[in-house]
């Protein structure tokens, strides 16, 4: 249910009861066995997303207004469709996630104040900067130092290991998968 | 990320959070009146 509002800065408003749904990619880490499973943003500085707790923008720039605002480019980002996610660097999950609060829309994406994920999957990042979601998921995991886990498909990770890029440990990305669902109580993405 | 231009603003407050295990919390708590605890005593039975 919604209704539209006056204005705010210019912009048109409206006020909801349902969430927005929208694309999101993270970065993954986790522990050598697969456990303590973390999204994290792409961008390295920026909060966790920690499981069953509702995600909360905050201002880095600013402590005079809350996130988002709309003169600012603050708040969780979120995009329309799945073309401008391909530009993100090194993603390793895919989700739908779920927008609440204030959420301001933009062109291709959201800014919003609270979130949480709805349905997640592993990506073979040089698959997805590649084809999009055509190709199928990838079959590992590699951990790296600092925790940091990346999922590759079996060229790729061929193709890793033939330039000296070796992962510490491998994992089966479908039970990681699984985990990584279990760990945030949401379902699998069927992309 | 480029997410273009801004061009609306929602407000947007679910009926139920999309957060396992959260519930959506009440706007204005009732306050429950306050009431003189009451006195621990021979009431208590044992089973």
């Amino acid at each position: 249910m919604s209704r539209s509002a006056s204005t705010l800065d210019g912009l048109a408003t409206g006020v909801a009861t349902e969430p927005i749904i929208a694309w999101r990619a993270w970065a993954l880490t986790g522990h050598r066995d697969g456990s303590s499973l973390l999204l994290r943003p792409v961008a390295k500085r920026a909060r966790t997303w920690r499981p069953r707790e509702i995600v909360e923008a905050s201002c880095r720039t600013s402590r005079w207004h809350e996130a988002p605002d709309p003169g600012c480019t603050c708040g969780l980002h979120d995009t329309h469709g799945l073309e401008v996610l391909r530009k993100t660097r090194c993603p390793a999950v895919l989700g739908r996630v779920a927008l609440w609060g204030r959420v301001i829309e933009h062109e291709h994406g959201y800014r919003a104040r609270f979130a949480y994920p709805q349905r997640l999957r592993l990506l073979c990042q040089f698959c997805f900067w590649k084809s999009g979601v055509r190709r199928p998921a990838p079959e590992h995991v590699g951990w790296f130092p600092h925790d940091e886990l990346i999922p590759l498909c079996e060229q790729h990770l061929a193709i890793a290991e033939r330039h000296g890029v070796h992962p510490r440990w491998l994992l089966p990305a479908d039970e990681v998968q699984q985990r990584l669902r279990d760990t945030y109580a949401v379902d699998a993405l069927a992309v | 990320m480029d997410i273009g231009k801004p061009k609306r603003i929602n407000e947007i407050e679910p009926v139920t959070l999309p957060v396992p295990g959260e519930v959506v919390p009440e706007k204005e708590p009732s306050r429950q009146p306050d009431r003189e605890p009451e006195p621990a005593g021979p009431e208590q039975r044992q089973s």
